[in-house]
């Protein structure tokens, strides 16, 4: 074995000025074993820095996926029961309100269970926050905890004078559903905007092409070719095993990367295609729903002059249903879902409602018509044809294709959790291995010059 | 620096990149400070509300003479009573939050008090029994509800002034009301005069917030949408006072044992039907029947009912006519 021939180390005694680290590295580079150690030491930074970047970029995909199953999922979730409860408790208030004296237990239970619903999914939307996000004066959340209370103490008050037969109860009941409709539930809406937007972020986040820990590979690899490149250039030999097992290191930790990515986007793909796309137009459908009981309801309690109430009603109705009652929200969801399941229920929905305006039309003509008693009963009573029994049917019926719609997103979520699995610890194994081969290849070279 | 150590920070920093934990701010809790929140539509005026115009015109209170009061079944053809049979049944605009005068009873949801008492009397003399369609008005909605046709005739403790006559036509005075102010027992206000600065709560549109500012300049004027909603603001204390018509005062104190009406009468308020303009026969004809009720004592019957308990003894006011 011959040592190429290398300028001898004479440059310390000629010039010991600028005596130093630098001057010493200076010199050593002018020397292959120098040459080498650098080379080695080059390689080792890279394949860290390979492993570091490429797990960060894996990690902040797993974290995404993470978060939609346990975080930006859920909340969402989260939001919409706490509109749905809150509207329903106020549609289910004022419709007991309408009942007087006689506001059975099944209503009065209905409204607790509503609170208590609206106020469980709220702890569970606020736990999920900086307390900064909380205490910032416009945010919804703030909103909703703070005024949550006044409101049902509002509805309290509002019972006792109505159960005392007293005028002023009508009041408390009117600033109550003021409170309402005017504060909580428009930050609810927006609480369930931003927990929506959230998910669409996340998913963005776990699902995109993984640019970064491509070039990151590729610059590995380029670094890890060069060396070999020069390698045989200054030591005439054609492989070193040590470079190659680096090499294959990168090459498997760059197909890991991309195949486990590529399944999860696609995942990813299917939780918004079938899971958070179709939530999102069945939410639209369930809140539009709502907000038509409330007006029905609010119509009659406003005695007269609830015109406005009316107006917003059969506004809501036509984004419902639609003009024909085969359009609108409840169409859209329909044409959205993918599972014959969820399609179903859809229908059932879209049924009840073709019931329930026709019902609403009758209450409207005895209002009109000045037989007041017998629109209240119909809305609030009137068994299994009256205008409550046909709300609960669509409600039930989109709250079942939601809870579906919502488990196919979990799985998709979940199965893209699985596909990602492992894959930063393999990544940063494969990086340990990247590095020590290029140590053990560099140090087989360098031996020579011993 | 050690290689260890080295590594250690490296594998430090590697471990905070990856897994994107930091320190957490210590947050401390942010003041909080409750909001009560108002009845729809109330707002404290920074300006006066219109002070009421001095009467422009002679004897706003003196309606048209009564005219005949035919049997149900004979009524003039083609006459506003007769349109109004055809139709079915009266449409009145009245109040649901006034107690005593027109309220729920929250017990069978019905509308009751003295003005719905009175507004049967006229559907009666119409229909032969009282077939009513009430239409909830708010005091601001009294007038564009005539003028568009919506509602018959407005029976909802509405005072006859010069201004409104303008819009609409009224029958005789069928109440004489006086506005006092209703504050909280404890308060130990026992006049307007004492209201400087405070809060007076009124409803919007009505002649009671147009005179605060007469009789209590620097007091400041809360309007609202229904009376009731002044008494939740009371209760709320996000007034001090309430003041209009001693009728409207007393329904309000039977509701809440702390409060009391006092002072003397500010303004005389005297109540009128009314009805839109250009039905001089329906004019005449509410007339007669109000008429009617001092000679049949359907008056002094809903007076017993609802007021005399709270007001005391009261006749039926004397009534004069233009012509």
């Amino acid at each position: 074995v011959s040592a190429p021939a290398v300028s001898p180390p004479t440059a310390r005694t000629e010039s010991p000025k600028p005596a130093g680290r630098f001057t010493e590295l200076n010199e050593l580079a002018r020397t292959t074993p120098g040459v080498l150690t650098i080379l080695a030491v080059g390689l080792v930074l890279v394949s860290v820095l390979v492993g570091v970047f490429t797990a960060i970029g894996v990690q902040t995909r797993s974290t995404a996926l993470d978060d939609l199953a346990t975080s930006s999922g859920p909340l969402s979730v989260a939001a919409q029961d706490i509109y749905r409860s809150l509207s329903d408790a106020d549609a289910t208030a004022t419709g007991a309100f309408l009942a007087g004296g006689e506001e059975s237990a099944d209503q009065r239970a209905r409204y607790l269970n509503d609170i208590a619903q609206a106020q469980a999914s709220l702890a569970v939307a606020v736990a999920a926050r900086e307390p900064a996000d909380v205490t910032a004066p416009d945010s919804p959340l703030a909103t909703l905890s703070g005024k949550l209370s006044s409101y049902t103490g509002l509805v309290e008050t509002a019972r006792a004078n109505n159960r005392q037969n007293l005028a002023v109860g009508a009041a408390y009941q009117r600033e109550a559903s003021n409170l309402m409709r005017t504060e909580l539930l428009p930050a609810a809406q927006k609480l369930y905007a931003t927990e929506t937007g959230q998910v669409a972020g996340d998913q963005v986040d776990a699902g995109g092409f993984p640019w970064f820990e491509v070039l990151v590979g590729l610059i590995g690899l380029a670094v890890l070719v060069g060396a070999q490149v020069y390698l045989r250039r200054n030591t005439n030999r054609v492989f070193n095993v040590g470079l190659l097992v680096a090499t294959g290191a990168a090459v498997v930790s760059l197909l890991w990367v991309v195949i486990a990515t590529l399944g999860v986007s696609t995942n990813v793909d299917q939780s918004r295609e079938l899971g958070s796309a179709d939530v999102e137009a069945l939410a639209q459908a369930r809140i539009a729903a709502l907000t038509a009981r409330s007006d029905e309801t609010l119509t009659l309690v406003a005695r007269g002059s609830g015109a406005a109430f009316e107006k917003h009603y059969v506004a809501v109705a036509d984004r419902l249903g639609g003009q024909d009652g085969d359009g609108g929200l409840l169409r859209a969801a329909h044409d959205s879902v993918d599972s014959d399941d969820v399609r179903g229920k859809v229908e059932d929905a879209q049924r009840a409602w073709t019931q329930w305006r026709d019902v609403h039309g009758d209450i409207r003509e005895h209002d009109d018509g000045g037989d007041y008693k017998a629109a209240v009963d119909l809305t609030i009573h009137g068994g299994e044809t009256g205008a409550a029994a046909r709300f609960d049917e669509v409600d039930s019926a989109l709250q079942d294709a939601l809870a579906s719609t919502q488990q196919s997103f979990n799985d998709e979520v979940t199965q893209a959790s699985h596909a990602i699995t492992g894959t930063v610890l393999g990544v940063i194994v494969l990086a340990v291995l990247m590095a020590a081969g290029s140590v053990v290849g560099i140090w087989q070279r360098l031996k020579e010059y011993r | 620096m050690n290689r260890r150590n080295v590594l250690a920070a490296v594998l430090g920093t590697v471990l905070l990149l990856v897994t994107g934990c930091g320190t957490d701010e210590a947050v401390a809790p942010a003041p909080a400070k409750a909001q009560v929140p108002l009845p729809a539509g109330a707002k404290v005026l920074t300006e006066a509300p219109e002070a009421p115009p001095a009467q422009s015109c002679a004897n706003p209170t003196y309606s048209l003479r009564p005219g005949p009061l035919p049997a149900p079944t004979a009524l003039p053809a083609g006459s506003t009573m007769a349109k109004i049979r055809a139709k079915g049944h009266l449409v009145v605009g009245v109040d649901q939050n006034t107690n005593l005068f027109g309220f729920r009873n929250a017990t069978n949801g019905e509308i009751e008090g003295f003005d719905i008492d009175m507004a049967k009397q006229v559907a009666t003399a119409i229909f032969g029994s009282p077939k009513l369609q009430l239409r909830i008005l708010t005091s601001q909605q009294r007038i564009p509800a005539l003028k568009s046709g919506e509602v018959d005739i407005v029976i909802r403790t509405m005072t006859i002034n010069c201004e409104r006559l303008e819009d609409v036509d009224f029958s005789s005075v069928y109440y004489l009301a006086h506005q006092k102010v209703l504050v909280k027992t404890s308060s130990e206000v026992d006049g307007i005069g004492q209201l400087d600065g405070k809060r007076i709560c009124a409803t919007a549109g009505s002649t009671s917030l147009a005179n605060i500012p007469k009789r209590a300049p620097k007091a400041v004027p809360v309007q609202v949408a229904d009376w009731t909603d002044c008494l939740v603001m009371l209760q709320q204390n996000q007034v001090d006072a309430v003041s209009t018509d001693d009728t409207i005062l007393a329904g309000l104190q039977a509701q809440d044992p702390s409060t009391e009406v006092v002072g003397d009468s500010l303004e005389d308020e005297p109540y009128g039907m009314a009805i839109a303009k250009e039905h001089t026969d329906f004019v005449r004809f509410v007339n007669a029947v109000i008429e009617q009720m001092r000679t049949d004592g359907a008056w002094a019957d809903a007076y017993k009912t609802w007021l005399a308990p709270r007001l005391g003894k009261a006749t039926q006011p004397k009534v004069e006519y233009k012509d």
